[in-house]
């Protein structure tokens, strides 16, 4: 992908740091700001890459990849964190089963869906609530910070024994 | 005179004859309290207390997971009618990842019975024949012999494979568990992972 823009740009960078976590599985919902991401994994046959229809069956099928200790990673929007609270909260986090989900920001700056920001602005506050920790990434990030925060996203949730949430804001703020 | 319906405890006692040494993930409330209390703590058994609708994508994980393990030919996921109705859509996903070790028990009493006995919708649906809609084998069994002739028959068949069993809402009295979930969690996973 040739980074021409902001928001390709960014999009490499969170290919880069997914790389080189290099995960065996991704697993992904529908996400329009992340198309570019999870297209070049889908695009890849040295990992399997595969949709989740709702975003709380993927955290149960990322819980069985992780007992089984197989790397993965998750990429979501967060318009859909409401629908994972519980999930998260009754079994990775309770259980002490590490993951990255990482999270494309939408609302906001550059946002044209009309509805979109009653959930996607109060994104951190949810997270806050669930008592579920999370890292930003966005407009203020240099984005040579983008890959190795995504890395250490990943390591945290290894070395903390939880979930980790990494919110990316591809289109800026 | 009606024949009565086979008790989940019963149902519960031919699954771990069954699967003695693979892993076995179980739903909440009385599924697991009543193994528990027949069966005792075996390392093979994930107890799932308390995320209704997560048993199956939790096998469906591991399963998939585990594709390549040796040591494990199967991982089973014991799930009521009610909690798989919740996350009903993993019938969809496990048709499109075809884990070939991944069998999964409905045992269907028709009601929410860890909540009161309040009726599902089960009555109205077809388990198997929605299994079979999303690509992979799905039988109904009746009665404990049915129930293991299905279990011996997905043991020597390539998955994944559903089996719905319908049992009736009697259970025997037991108590609450009340572990650590982090605890007993690592010990199945640790157990899992050993080669």
């Amino acid at each position: 992908m040739t980074a021409s823009t902001p928001i390709d740009a960014r999009s490499q960078a969170v290919i880069d740091g997914i790389e080189a976590i290099d995960p065996e599985f991704v697993l992904h919902l529908p996400s329009s700001t992340l198309k570019a991401v999870v297209g070049h994994f889908l695009g890849q046959r040295t990992r399997r890459t595969f949709p989740i229809p709702r975003e709380e069956e993927g955290v149960g099928i990322l819980s069985g990849l992780v007992i089984a200790g197989r790397r993965a990673v998750m990429i979501i929007q967060d318009n859909g964190l409401g629908n994972l609270i519980t999930a998260v909260a009754t079994f990775p986090q309770a259980y002490h089963l590490p993951m990255l989900i990482v999270t494309a920001r939408r609302g906001g700056l550059g946002e044209y869906n009309s509805m979109i920001h009653n959930v996607s602005e109060r994104a951190e506050a949810l997270l806050d609530a669930a008592n579920f920790r999370y890292f930003e990434l966005d407009h203020r990030s240099p984005i040579e910070e983008w890959k190795p925060t995504i890395v250490r996203a990943y390591e945290y949730a290894q070395i903390t024994h939880r979930p980790v949430f990494l919110l990316v804001n591809l289109m800026g703020g | 005179m009606a024949q009565e319906l086979l008790r989940r405890v019963d149902a519960l006692g031919a699954i771990d004859d069954a699967f003695p040494t693979q892993p076995i993930v179980l739903t909440l409330g009385g599924t697991v309290r009543e193994m528990i209390a027949t069966r005792g703590r075996r390392p093979n058994h994930l107890y799932v207390l308390d995320s209704m609708g997560l048993p199956v994508p939790i096998g469906l994980g591991l399963a998939v997971g585990l594709a390549e393990n040796p040591r494990h030919d199967h991982v089973v996921v014991v799930e009521g009618d009610g909690s798989l109705l919740m996350g009903f859509s993993s019938l969809t996903t496990i048709g499109l990842l075809k884990p070939k070790k991944l069998i999964v028990v409905i045992l269907d009493n028709g009601v929410y019975l860890a909540t009161g006995g309040q009726p599902t919708a089960a009555s109205l649906v077809d388990f198997t024949a929605a299994a079979r809609a999303c690509g992979f084998t799905g039988v109904d069994a009746e009665g404990a012999d049915g129930l293991r002739r299905a279990l011996a028959e997905a043991k020597r068949s390539d998955g994944p494979t559903l089996i719905r069993v319908r049992v009736g809402t009697s259970t025997p009295p037991t108590d609450f568990f009340l572990e650590d979930p982090a605890v007993f969690g690592a010990a199945f996973t640790s157990w899992v992972r050993t080669p």
